[in-house]
Formats: C-alpha cells, sequence, structure tokens
C-alpha cells in the first residue's frame, strides 16, 4: 500500500500502481482461508467436523469481506487520481490563458513604445508645417529625419505584430511531432520583454542536428515558458546569464534551461516538483507550475531533472522521446 | 512667468529628441535623460521643475528612480508616463509621490496640461513655504 499513500497522490510521478495494490489488499487474505482449509480439510475427517466447517465459512466470509473493502478502497483511488488529472489537465489550460493574459500585457507595452515614438515624429511633422519661420533647408532636414524614423517605428511594430502570431496561430492539436529548436527560440520572443527590462544575456548552445520530438506543441511551450520564467525569477536584479542548451540524450532529445541565479537549497530540490511547494511566496507563485510541467513531459515519457547550486544557479533537463521515425516530415514541428 | 525647466526620462531615445523638440518650439527649457542614474546625476547639477518619468526602464525602474527623486530632491514634481495600459504602476507611482501620469503614446496637449499644472503645484508649494519662513 506504500505507494498510494495520499501525500504520493499529488505527485505527477505517474498515477500510482493501482493493480499491484489490489494483490496487497487481496492476496493475504485469500491466503489465509486457502490455509485454513488445507488445515480442516484434515480435520473434516474427524468428529468435529461440523465444527471446522463453520470455521472455514465464518474465515472465508471475513477473507470476502476484506476483500470487498479492498476493491472498494481501490476503485475510489482510482476516481481520485482521475479527478487529479483532470485538474491538473484545467490547470494547465487556465495557466496557458493566464500567461496569454501576461503576453498581451507585455506586447502592449512593447507596442506603445513604437507608437508613442510614431506619435511624436508625427506632431513634429506637423509642427514644422505649421511654422512659418523656419529655415527651408532645417525644415527639409527635420521632414527627413522624421519619415525616415516612421519607416524605423513601422518595422518595429511589424516585428512585435509577428511575435504575436507565432503565440496564437499554434494549432491546439494533442500531440504531435515538434522541432525543439524552433520551440525554444519561439518560446524565447515571449519573454523577451523581461529580458531587456533585466538586462539577463541570453546563450544558445542548440544542436541544429536533433530529430523531432513527441508532444504537443503548445503544451511543451508552456512547459519551456514555465522554466524560462523560473530562471528569469531566480536571476531577479542581477543581470546574469541564461543558457539554453539542446543535445541528444541516447535516444531522447534533452533540453537545458539554465541561469546564474541564486539556486535552490538542497533540501528544498527534491521537493520542488510537489504540488503546492514554492519558493517564490504566495503572491508570486502557485506553487503548481513545476507539478504541471513535469505532469505534461511525463504524460509523453519524458523526465525533468534538475542540478542546482545555491548562489552559483540551476539547470533544469527537460528529456524527451524522439517522435516515432518514418512518420514523414513534422505536421506542425515547431509550429513554424 | 518664468520659464519651466522640464527633464524628459526614457530609454527611448528618439522619443526624448523628438518629445524635446516638440517641447522647446513650445517655451520650455527642456533637458533629456536615457536612464534613471543619468537623470538622478543632471538633477544633482543643476535645478529643475518638473520630471517627466517613463515607468518602465531597464536597469533602474522609474519608480526606484521616483523614489529617489523624492527623497533627494522633494521640491521637484514628477509626472509619470508609462507605456502599459494597466495603471497599477501609475496608482503605485502616486503613493510614492508623483504628481500625476500620462499614457503613451502621449497628446502634446496633456502633456502641456499636466506639466503647467505640476509647475503651478511646485510654485504654490514654494509660495508658500516662502511666506510661513
Amino acid at each position: 500500500m506504500k505507494d498510494i499513500r495520499a501525500s504520493n497522490l499529488w505527485r505527477p510521478d505517474g498515477p500510482p500502481d493501482v493493480r499491484r495494490a489490489v494483490w496487497a489488499s487481496v492476496a493475504p487474505p485469500l491466503m489465509f482461508v486457502g490455509l485454513i482449509v488445507i488445515l480442516t480439510a484434515g480435520a473434516a475427517t474427524s468428529s468435529r467436523g461440523r465444527l471446522a466447517t463453520l470455521l472455514v465459512v465464518a474465515c472465508a466470509a471475513s477473507a470476502a469481506a476484506a476483500a470487498w473493502v479492498s476493491v472498494r478502497l481501490v476503485t475510489h483511488l482510482r476516481a481520485v487520481v482521475r479527478q487529479r488529472d483532470a485538474f491538473y489537465q484545467e490547470f494547465a489550460r487556465l495557466s496557458k490563458l493566464a500567461s496569454l493574459g501576461e503576453a498581451s500585457c507585455s506586447i502592449a507595452h512593447d507596442l506603445n513604445n513604437p507608437l508613442a515614438i510614431m506619435n511624436e515624429e508625427a506632431g513634429w511633422l506637423q509642427d514644422l508645417l505649421n511654422s512659418t519661420d523656419t529655415d527651408p533647408e532645417v525644415t527639409r532636414r527635420e521632414f527627413v529625419g522624421s519619415v525616415e524614423q516612421l519607416q524605423i517605428q513601422i518595422g518595429r511594430c511589424r516585428e512585435i505584430a509577428r511575435r504575436l502570431l507565432t503565440w496564437t496561430r499554434d494549432p491546439e492539436e494533442p500531440s504531435g511531432q515538434v522541432d525543439i529548436n524552433t520551440l525554444l527560440t519561439k518560446t524565447l520572443y515571449l519573454v523577451e520583454t523581461e529580458l531587456v527590462a533585466t538586462g539577463v544575456r541570453v546563450v544558445k548552445h542548440l544542436d541544429t542536428g536533433l530529430p523531432l520530438v513527441m508532444g504537443s506543441a503548445a503544451e511543451l511551450r508552456q512547459v519551456l515558458l514555465h522554466l524560462m520564467k523560473n530562471a528569469l525569477d531566480a536571476m531577479k536584479g542581477t543581470g546574469g546569464r541564461l543558457t539554453i542548451t539542446t543535445a541528444r540524450a541516447g535516444d531522447a532529445v534533452r533540453a537545458t534551461i539554465a541561469d546564474s541565479g541564486s539556486g535552490i537549497r538542497p533540501e528544498m530540490v527534491a521537493r520542488i516538483f510537489e504540488p503546492f511547494v514554492t519558493t517564490k511566496g504566495e503572491e508570486h507563485g502557485t506553487g503548481l507550475g513545476l507539478t504541471i510541467s513535469l505532469w505534461i513531459v511525463q504524460r509523453i515519457g519524458g523526465r525533468i531533472d534538475v542540478e542546482s547550486t545555491p548562489g552559483t544557479g540551476s539547470a533544469f533537463h527537460v528529456t524527451l522521446p524522439t517522435a516515432a521515425p518514418g512518420t514523414g516530415p513534422a505536421p506542425n514541428g515547431g509550429t513554424s | 512667468m518664468s520659464i519651466v525647466k522640464l527633464l524628459l526620462v526614457d530609454d527611448e531615445a528618439r522619443f526624448v529628441e523628438t518629445l524635446s523638440k516638440r517641447l522647446t518650439a513650445r517655451g520650455f527649457d527642456v533637458a533629456g535623460a536615457l536612464s534613471g542614474p543619468q537623470a538622478l546625476d543632471l538633477l544633482r547639477d543643476r535645478p529643475f521643475d518638473v520630471v517627466l518619468l517613463d515607468v518602465w526602464m531597464p536597469g533602474m525602474d522609474g519608480l526606484e528612480v521616483l523614489k529617489e527623486i523624492r527623497r533627494l530632491h522633494p521640491s521637484v514634481r514628477v509626472v509619470l508616463v508609462s507605456g502599459n495600459a494597466s495603471i497599477t504602476a501609475a496608482v503605485e507611482g502616486i503613493r510614492l509621490g508623483a504628481t500625476d501620469y500620462l499614457l503613451k503614446p502621449v497628446e502634446i496637449d496633456d502633456v502641456l496640461a499636466k506639466v503647467e499644472e505640476a509647475f503651478e503645484k511646485k510654485r504654490i508649494e514654494e509660495d508658500a513655504a516662502d511666506r510661513s519662513r
């Protein structure tokens, strides 16, 4: 019964082994009944046969009751695991919406900066048209400068619109084949505002010869985005370096997101995937981000490993199985 | 009436440049800074009446700059400029002692109105301080 302790139930390390639990609880009473039957079978030939039969019936009844309770318990546990999975699924969906909300906030800010400049340039052109006492040569120079600026800022707006589209255009396929390098690069766009604001430097070591990996691009992006945001939080106010690495790991592909931040205390490393465990304080973390990330990755047969040194930084290794070979080019590879 | 001495602080260099030109043409004495520390240096070197301060800047955040200005130069009036549609930062800014706030992109008439108003408040405050002396 060790595997189905309530505390383990919420860990996303796969559902508890229900079949083993059934045997663990049903087998001992059954074996006990068998033993009694054998023992009393020998005794039944004697004059005390009736008493022995009564004993067998009593034991069999109690064993059957025990087995019935066990089956009920296991059925209940199955339902709890189903509820847990439904909860994680819903939370994953909600946190995707939340990150879309956050992203639109930073995109609005990014858009307002070039718009503010365009607004001033247009206003300045208006000012020049309204003024009568300026040197025509100076006016011409100012016009050229402002029009050039308008074009530059329009280019910035266009770039932002492109970023926004990479977010919304993703197909919502349950699973497919994903180019992890493209996905990482596109996920980086989504934290670009934070990167600039915090002065964090990005170092990329991407192995370009990697096979496609299993999974849904939307779900995997959520995992990567979460790990990147964690990395940025760990480096809060220190500048620092975000290192993104991809490499082959045997048959699988490994993506590593490493930061040069505060690191995780050794006693916490073992607990960070547990639900509702957060090091960020209740206002900033739900304690479910890593839990959901692990749940997503494990469902497709992958894993997440952590290395962390307090004061030096942390590295999260996401190992993902490669997509089955021979299934043709990716239908939504990297969602390009 | 004396000329308003205005400091524009924004990490977008071209925004500072062009808005400065437009405000200079409207009779203000304008200087620009591209970061919080640069703004604090300028404020230390010469007097200003009003600071137009961008809330979201890399490195030193606008609200931190605001705190420093309020601490070191309490008579200088600060009008925040936010590129973010959310006004949470603006509300926080007012709590920290900013006089008012503007949302980007800014309308030149709004800028003029808010700067004049901030300047007026500063003058009234100074007159009151003089009289009580």
